[in-house]
């Protein structure tokens, strides 16, 4: 085995989380799930390298998400299902409506409260683990404290605070997350993989802006829960910070592999996160009976390495995983968190699937395989091969393409566009291009310098208060790399080494143009960058972004007028429409110490010295939110065609379907 | 449905007397456009009585007024104009036992946004006439919420399209049945009609994850249904 310090945590007690034998969340799939890791000898729950202890959550930990009535009602249906039914099954009854556990998705199971807060507690003790907290157990020493634990029986995410809903009683997430919250100051990130939007935990944490909940989902117009739309976004502090990536049913999976790569890593990036909770619904696979995402697979396994590599790149590895929904018990379940664990423990699965475990689960899938077909066939689905896998990964000819393919691959690439557009902050959008913009430009240089300038970098020398700065445009790689960022060099991915590396990859882009100010011995104080517009003005030539930033140190001295000044001249600026959108979650207003409204005056003033104006706009993020604000400059060569264009486009709808 | 269901009673509201530059910092502090105008009644009662009504537009046009004109009686900005100056009267009002139906037309009808909603409290002594007290506001945007509500949209559940050939309701009748037998929970029902003036299709949201064993059940009982984008 690898030398990862990673863990799976499991213990036979969280097996009673179990609704019947006609439900469709069965805990026979950990049950073959264990059996399969121990048969390949990827793990043994004896093992102390590889095992975690597991407590149940107190009552106390339970509140930190859940109201203090809803856990009372819990504990009472809970104890009243082992009692005799006494006369007060009436008053139970109507807990049980109040709390969401009159229907069958989540009846009322004796010993509920004992079962499900053993799972919180594990998912508390694993992500405690993980962080190096107290309640994470004591470990011999700091080498051997686990960066990793998975644990399969968590992942409970459409637990409300205050009901049961969808299978899940209490959220283990929100609980461990919100134990993190309080125990430290770290920041979480969550993604959520399952193929239902993450409503309890997002709800847990929508106006706090130290969790960022990251869901890519099928869509909720039909599925449950029915949320999950992109602007859900956050609410109060939290704006911003709760992303839903709604997916196409039949969605398949190199639309799936395309929209998490445009996606996680700048929002990863732009939130900085100290750790990554995952969330690893498997019913996001072709077989699953209650979901239309049709992967495979081979888009699970990409799932799994990307969450991987994200926490080591920017999480110094620390990372839990959780299990979830995966209603195709037998076939996918225990593959897929076979996979999970496989990439965890950095060891590798064989091939195929040992024999005897097929032949102790093959005959238990033959007995449900006949009402697996079904539930395929009344969800409006192909009917799945009836094979049981031999093999851990899928084979292409038992997944048919979708008919519709190039057509859902579209719609999900206009919904990683919005997304895009409205949460991740321009220079991040810039570092990382989406895949489907390839710019037709040979450079921006040449196409804003239409005479030909001499020198494809002009620099010039600028006098502070503070010393002397040298401005630069159309910066090089080469030149950048010899130079270091200010501390305060930070707003759009928190970190300036971060941001440094933000600059390197938009300074490595021919459609980009970067202009920085630094000090004579080399510090990165301020930058603008100017970019063909993202998605949002798809359709739109000659329209580009510009943003801007100084370093918080460097403000109040007038640099980012002339920074600005020199950014913008350009042979072509009469020729093109510039804007610039003003977001008051990216301003750093306690550094300021001003008021959001007076920093929009401040912006707006800036950019109006360069000619911008205000326009009134529908674009969500600055209808949203009064202190937002749109500027733009519309050249005087304009093509007035082009111009009323870019203005109907303002006042557009805030969806791409008109597009 | 009637309004006192649906209206907004936690209201920010000014003073005949309050300057418009407080109403305009208020409207922009709590982000929204109407501020109904109160004074209180007789000493001993809390209860508002209705003045009038005060808009951001009512402010944007002093505002444009104010900025425009530069003779005597104008000269004061702004800014330092009172409330009572500008408000309208609000004529037009509504209970909390008006249908929210009648309500919706008002609104539309007369192309406003919002709508006061007061009681009547006849006034203490003999003959006086009686005084509107504000209970409520009623705006375009609580009426949108109202309507997500009754869609159910509040509710974690799942969407079923159930055709209803020539308006038949039988289907949907079926299929309601079928979900209380299956203990699947109904948070809302929806077969308004569309075209002439029959139903076509009922939409329901049902409060499951799990709908297969209700959807085998509907095909067994040939009962047609969708989820519209799954062919």
């Amino acid at each position: 085995m690898g030398d990862a310090r990673a863990r799976l945590a499991f213990d036979a007690g969280e097996l009673s989380y179990d609704f019947g034998a006609e439900h469709p969340l069965q805990p026979r799939r950990l049950v073959a799930l264990i059996d399969l890791l121990g048969t390949c000898g990827l793990w043994s729950r004896t093992n102390e390298q590889q095992a975690l202890a597991l407590r149940p959550a107190t009552l106390e930990e339970l509140s930190l998400v859940h109201t203090s009535d809803y856990i009372a009602a819990v504990q009472a249906l809970s104890n009243a299902g082992v009692d005799e039914q006494g006369k007060d099954s009436k008053q139970l009854n109507q807990l049980a409506l109040k709390y969401g556990f009159a229907d069958g998705d989540t009846p009322v199971l004796p010993g509920m409260h004992e079962v499900t807060s053993r799972i919180v507690g594990g998912s508390l003790v694993a992500l405690s683990a993980v962080m190096g907290l107290p309640e994470g157990g004591a470990f011999a020493s700091e080498e051997v404290r686990p960066l990793h634990v998975f644990h399969p029986a968590g992942g409970l995410h459409h637990a409300w605070p205050n009901r049961a809903s969808g299978f899940c009683i209490y959220n283990d997430i929100a609980v461990a997350i919100a134990h993190v919250l309080r125990a430290s100051e770290a920041k979480v990130l969550y993604i959520d993989f399952d193929a239902h939007h993450g409503d309890g935990v997002q709800r847990s944490f929508y106006d706090e802006p130290r969790v960022m909940t990251i869901s890519l989902h099928e869509t909720g117009r039909y599925l449950f829960p029915g949320t999950g739309d992109v602007l859900e976004l956050g609410r109060g502090l939290g704006r911003g910070y709760s992303i839903n990536m709604p997916l196409e049913p039949f969605t398949e999976d190199d639309s799936y592999i395309e929209v998490m790569e445009a996606l996680l890593s700048p929002l990863v990036v732009s939130f900085a996160p100290d750790v990554i909770v995952t969330q690893h619904g498997c019913d996001t696979h072709a077989w699953d009976p209650l979901t239309h995402l049709s992967l495979t697979m081979r888009g699970i396994q990409a799932q799994v390495k990307l969450a991987h590599q994200l926490a080591h790149t920017y999480c110094q590895g620390r990372w839990m995983a959780l299990g979830g929904g995966g209603y195709d018990l037998y076939r996918v379940v225990p593959r897929a968190w076979s996979i999970v664990w496989a990439e965890m423990s950095e060891q590798s699965l064989p091939d195929a699937l040992p024999e005897e475990w097929v032949d102790r689960w093959r005959p238990v899938w033959l007995s449900v395989e006949e009402q697996e077909q079904a539930a395929q066939q009344v969800m409006g689905k192909p009917p799945s091969p009836a094979v049981f896998p031999l093999q851990f990964q899928d084979r292409a000819q038992d997944f048919p393409a979708q008919p519709r393919r190039w057509e859902i691959s579209s719609a999900n690439r206009h919904t990683v566009g919005l997304v895009r557009h409205l949460l991740v902050p321009p220079s991040v959008r810039q570092a990382f291009p989406s895949l489907q913009r390839q710019s037709p430009l040979a450079g921006l240089f040449d196409l804003l310098h239409l005479q030909g300038s001499a020198t494809p970098s002009r620099s010039k020398a600028l006098e502070t208060s503070a010393g002397t700065l040298l401005l630069r445009d159309f910066c090089p790689p080469s030149m950048l790399e010899r130079l270091r960022p200010d501390a305060g060099l930070r707003a759009f991915a928190r970190l300036p080494e971060r941001e440094m590396q933000l600059l390197m990859s938009i300074a490595k882009r021919p459609d980009c143009a970067l202009t920085i100010a630094h000090t004579p011995d080399g510090v990165i104080v301020g930058q603008v960058t100017i970019a063909p517009g993202d998605e949002w003005w798809e359709g739109l030539d000659n329209v580009y972004e510009v943003a801007i930033e100084v370093s918080s140190g460097w403000r109040a001295m007038g640099i980012g007028h002339d920074l600005l000044a020199f950014a913008l001249e350009l042979d072509a600026l009469e020729d093109i429409i510039l804007f610039a959108m003003g977001l008051s979650w990216h301003w750093d207003t306690e550094g300021l110490g001003m008021n959001v409204y007076r920093y929009r005056e401040l912006i707006a003033r800036l950019f109006a010295s360069q000619g911008f104006v205000e326009y009134p706009t529908t674009e969500p993020n600055i209808s949203m939110e009064p202190a937002n604000v749109l500027l733009a400059r519309i050249g005087k060569r304009v093509d007035s065609r082009v111009a009323s264009r870019f203005l109907n486009r303002l006042l557009s709808s805030p969806n791409l379907s008109g597009l | 449905m009637i309004v006192r269901d649906v209206m907004t009673t936690k209201l920010i509201t000014v003073t005949p007397d309050d300057t418009l530059s407080h109403a305009a910092n208020l409207l922009r502090q709590y982000q929204f456009h109407h501020l109904p105008v109160v004074k209180a009644s007789t000493a001993g009662s809390k209860r508002p009585i209705l003045e009038g009504l005060l808009t951001s537009q009512d402010i944007d046009m002093a505002a444009a007024v104010g900025s425009l004109s530069s003779t005597d009686l104008l000269h004061q900005p702004w800014q330092e104009r009172r409330v009572v100056e500008v408000m309208h009267r609000a004529s037009l009002r509504v209970t909390p036992n008006t249908s929210v139906a009648a309500a919706a037309q008002i609104l539309v009808e007369r192309g406003l946004n919002s709508l006061p909603v007061v009681e009547y409290e006849p006034m203490e002594q003999e003959g006086a006439e009686t005084k509107p007290i504000l209970v409520g506001l009623l705006t375009r945007s609580d009426l949108l919420i109202a309507l997500a509500r009754s869609l159910g949209a509040y509710e974690p559940g799942m969407q079923l399209i159930i055709p209803l050939p020539m308006g038949n309701l039988t289907p949907l009748a079926k299929t309601l049945l079928l979900a209380a037998e299956l203990h699947i929970s109904v948070r809302s029902v929806m077969a308004a009609p569309l075209e002439a003036s029959i139903p076509v299709s009922a939409v329901l949201r049902l409060g499951t994850i799990n709908p297969a064993p209700l959807l085998a059940r509907l095909q067994e009982a040939q009962i047609q249904y969708s989820f519209a984008d799954v062919p």
